[in-house]
């Protein structure tokens, strides 16, 4: 029976390529017409521990969210045996290499002891041998897996032969034996695999044929009853082309799209590959004339990345930088001068592990409160967060409208989650969008008044339009010189708060905070973020078992849409309000408590660095539903 | 003729009765008048000290910032509208305590900006603390012991980070600094100028009388050639030795003038302008990012071209498969 949604993992050794096969296997998936998610979890490491692509694929959508078990687990190494071996789903195909059978846990030295005494438990429960071939009988007898084991020195010198190249040069195509095999087992054309290998390696067809004879090697070794095993149904999602990127990619897309022509960065996880995509584009024409260029500046700390870019801001030009916690926390004495000095500015932060190093490749939502109060002093500040990468490239934009329509700077809140999965979605269309300048000026004369006292929102003649401004971190008066005369602080004081007030009347609420449900619901999941995907398919399970809820999408945390959110709220037994955060204290529902006054008293929390799981959560909502819990930490996934 | 009074303001300059800082405020105002630069077309980048309020009594654009950050203000507005003429002042601390990463940076990078560092060997708001240029051992009024660790020659850190000119003034010889400062402005590329400057009020070892009696002017040297004349390395490798060897001379005399000008050397502009096409003829404050009816001059199509790798095109047989079920 062909399948509506399959999910899968290919692991293997950070640095031997699983990254690359994912992609093709994307590529593949996307011309076939699938909608396919994956999120890459990996080590702080260049080479050697283990890494995996975790995929969800459908027929019928853009998925939204990852779950266990899988239909497809394909291993290039003994580690991911035996990381992975229990989340293959019954019936589903274990993918593994024969020549690794005797390989014994120990002999992995690669595998942090925790997870070693783990796997040893989950053997040891199963009756096995601490072994690649004790680990693949657990798959076939305990869990009813089919294990299918390849041969994969064998393959790869049958492809020697056919390519007559050196068994040194063969290796660099040892990933096609999963891509293979993935195939067989998704029951996918090869022609498709082509074509996502031609997407990826940019049409160089010697690579492309070498890597398609190990494909049709490995394809031809899957033995008959795994073939097929996993088969998706044709899709029948209604598209002619699709956007097939990271949520780095569409964030410089939107950036790049969205007017941005200054980016300055210091490289961290998972923020550089942002600025390094933007870098690649930096030189743009349209119908093939010059329309303009993009500076990307590598500087030597993240201060100086969001100072340059306040400094070319301050031309009027759109600039950005793109960072995560560490080189936020650098950032936040910038972030008060631009406040302060009334700069659009735009700072992309993906939140990654924290606090201090953390957890530099895991996920985590623990930045929310640290970006609504970084720096000292007060002063009006945009925090918009994004629930997937469509959200993601829309909101770039809009927030590049409201940093110069409301002359602040605007944090766009994202995650490991959203920099690094690999999503398709629809073509984004540009003409959808508005490039709006508030109040720049770009031609002038003489002295200004850059902070006239006559609005909230004065006029801003860019430095270079002609005009002479001046600016200082101390208090102003209008001309921007230093005053500390108490009245005009007070008159200075309002005219920047008053833009908050002025953000919360402009911004209509539900660009703010969505909410989704129908009809007759009687519990909420409360998130924001990378949670939405998986809160939203969920409810969806949920709903098929009888539990009728809906979501809050939290998307703007200031100017924080208060009565919007309260009405909802209210509207909901307080012991059917759940908070759903990759974080420990729960920070959205501490802000919607500051804000609303509201106090969301059950939570579902994930802060193992690994994403939340459509049946973790399911699970973990029933059990609050029913009144077993109050709080559910939630730490599935290696 | 644009005068001097061109470049002021009308803020009262309230830094103490006989302060360096009067010095280089005026050897500016007479540089960029006998220059002719348009005030609009001038920033002045200040970071905090006596020196920040530099900004605030000239008449051209001021961005009066953080402790340290000025570098990066010039660089993001430099890189952003090369036209800008950009002045960073900036105190000894400023530039070489907090900020010396920045001011490293700069050097090797070596892109069209100029730094006055007002030095004084002290933290003059603060109150008269040691400042990175003040030598160990020493002790000014305000200090209650003698400075505990050794100073940085701003000479030789600037050399050694590869600014392609450098030299060094004394704040109350306005006519020299002036002048240095009009070819430090006309220079392409990083200019440094370490300007010497009594601080009255906190600084009672490097005094009018001190400097009077040690300074000498480099050139008084007629051997003393600094600048680079030819694109060959080793004419720079020797007149970078022999500027190296002269900024360590600081004692019974202390050399003032142009140590070093290399014009070979390729600003950070060219080497950007090398790999971005069209960053020359539209830098970023050039561009023009949305069409007449509020969309971005990046339509769908130019989309389309520009981030074709990430597109993918559904194949037509599978549509038609899907649409016939």
């Amino acid at each position: 029976m062909a399948l509506k949604e399959v999910h899968l993992i290919l692991g293997g050794p950070q640095g031997a390529g699983v990254e690359t096969t994912a992609s093709v296997l994307t590529a593949s998936l996307a011309e076939l017409g699938y909608g396919v998610m994956s999120d890459r979890e990996y080590y702080s490491n260049i080479v050697g521990r283990h890494s995996y692509v975790h995929f969800t694929v459908s027929a019928t959508s853009f998925p939204r969210s990852l779950t266990y078990p899988v239909e497809l687990m394909g291993a290039m190494d003994a580690e991911s045996v035996f990381t992975h071996f229990h989340e293959v789903a019954e019936g589903g195909v274990l993918v593994y290499d024969t020549g690794l059978e005797a390989s014994r846990l120990m002999q992995v030295v690669s595998m942090e002891p925790e997870v070693r005494a783990r796997v040893e438990a989950r053997l040891k429960a199963y009756g096995v041998e601490p072994t690649v071939a004790g680990a693949v009988r657990a798959a076939k007898e305990g869990l009813k897996a089919l294990p299918v084991g390849l041969d994969y020195k064998g393959v790869l010198e049958e492809a020697r032969q056919k390519l007559g190249v050196t068994s040194v040069e063969v290796q660099r195509y040892r990933n096609s034996i999963l891509l293979g095999a993935a195939a067989a087992v998704l029951g996918l054309d090869p022609d498709a695999l082509r074509e996502g290998l031609a997407v990826r390696f940019r049409g160089n067809k010697k690579v492309i044929e070498a890597n398609m004879v190990v494909v049709e090697l490995a394809m031809d070794s899957v033995p008959g009853a795994a073939r097929g095993a996993a088969r998706l149904e044709p899709s029948s999602l209604d598209v002619e082309e699709m956007l097939s990127a990271s949520g780095n990619d569409v964030v410089g897309m939107a950036k790049i799209v969205g007017g941005v022509r200054y980016q300055a960065y210091y490289p961290i996880t998972p923020a550089s590959d942002e600025s390094v995509f933007i870098e690649a584009h930096q030189s743009i024409s349209v119908d093939g004339k010059p329309v303009g260029s993009i500076v990307v500046f590598q500087t030597e700390d993240e201060i100086a990345a969001v100072n340059s870019a306040i400094g070319a801001a301050l031309t009027g030009v759109r600039a950005a930088t793109a960072t995560s916690g560490p080189g936020f926390s650098l950032m936040v004495e910038g972030l008060g001068w631009a406040g302060h000095n009334e700069v659009p500015l735009l700072i992309t932060l993906y939140q990654r592990g924290g606090p201090s190093t953390g957890q530099p490749t895991r996920g985590e939502q623990g930045d929310l409160l640290f970006s609504l109060f970084a720096s000292h002093g007060e002063f009006p500040r945009i925090v918009i967060t994004s629930g997937d990468i469509e959200e993601v490239f829309y909101d770039t934009i809009k927030a590049l409208n409201w940093a110069e329509r409301f002359q602040v700077p605007v944090i766009h809140l994202l995650d490991k989650y959203m920099a690094n999965v690999i999503a398709s979605m629809r073509v984004p269309d540009p003409s959808a969008v508005k490039v709006e300048r508030g109040k720049l000026v770009l031609k002038a004369s003489g002295p200004a008044k850059r902070f006239d006292l006559s609005e909230a929102i004065s006029p801003r003649p860019a430095i270079g339009s002609g005009a002479i401004t001046w600016y200082t971190g101390d208090e102003h008066d209008e001309w921007g010189h230093i005053s500390e005369d108490p009245i005009n602080r007070v008159r200075m004081y309002d005219k920047r708060m008053r833009k908050l007030e002025i953000m919360d009347q402009e911004i209509p609420p539900e660009e703010r905070a969505v909410y989704y449900g129908n009809g007759d619901v009687d519990f909420l999941l409360v998130g924001w973020g990378f949670v939405k995907g998986v809160a939203l398919d969920a409810l969806e399970e949920l709903r098929a078992q009888g539990y009728h809820g809906a979501y809050l999408h939290l998307k703007v945390f200031s100017p924080f849409p208060s009565r919007y959110v309260s009405a909802i709220l209210s509207k909901f037994s307080p012991s059917r309000v759940i908070d759903v955060e990759h974080n420990y204290l729960g920070q959205a529902a501490m802000a919607v408590r500051m804000y609303t006054g509201y106090e969301i008293s059950r939570f579902v929390l994930k802060y193992t660095g690994r994403p939340i799981y459509r049946m973790e959560l399911v699970d973990a909502v029933k059990r609050i539903l029913e009144g077993k819990s109050t709080r559910e930490v939630l730490t599935y996934g290696e | 003729m644009a005068s001097e009074a061109a470049y002021r303001t009308n803020v009262w300059v309230d830094w103490c009765p006989a302060c360096g800082n009067f010095g280089i405020l005026a050897a500016m105002q007479k540089a960029l008048a006998e220059l002719k630069i348009p005030p609009e077309k001038v920033v002045d980048i200040s970071g905090i000290g006596c020196s920040g309020k530099t900004s605030h009594f000239l008449n051209v654009n001021g961005v009066h910032n953080l402790h340290g950050r000025s570098i990066p203000y010039a660089e993001g507005i430099k890189l952003a509208n090369p036209d800008l003429t950009v002045i960073v002042n900036g105190g000894d601390g400023d530039l070489l305590g907090i900020g010396m990463a920045h001011f490293v940076a700069l050097g090797r990078r070596n892109l069209d900006i100029k730094v006055i560092i007002h030095d004084n060997q002290v933290y003059g708001l603060t109150k008269g603390q040691a400042s990175p240029t003040l030598r160990v051992g020493q002790k000014v009024k305000s200090m209650p012991l003698p400075n505990m660790q050794d100073w940085v020659n701003p000479i030789t850190v600037a050399l050694a980070s590869g600014y392609t000119f450098v030299a060094r003034a004394y704040a109350l010889w306005v006519d020299d600094l002036k002048e240095i400062l009009k070819m430090a402005i006309r220079h392409r590329g990083a200019a440094v100028i370490d300007v010497l400057q009594p601080c009255p009020t906190w600084n009672n070892i490097y005094t009018p009388d001190f400097y009077k009696q040690k300074l000498y002017r480099l050139d008084s040297d007629k051997g003393w050639d600094p600048f680079v004349k030819s694109p060959d390395p080793k004419e720079a490798a020797e007149k970078l030795s022999r500027a190296f060897e002269r900024a360590q001379e600081w004692g019974e005399r202390i050399p003032i003038g142009i140590f070093y000008v290399n014009p070979y050397v390729e600003s950070f502009a060219d080497n950007v302008s090398k790999v971005n096409t069209f960053y020359e003829s539209m830098p970023p404050a050039k561009n023009v990012i949305a069409r007449e009816d509020g969309t971005p001059v990046i339509d769908l199509q130019a989309m389309r071209s520009m981030f074709r790798d990430y597109i993918i095109e559904v194949s037509r047989n599978n549509r038609r498969q899907a649409q016939s079920q």
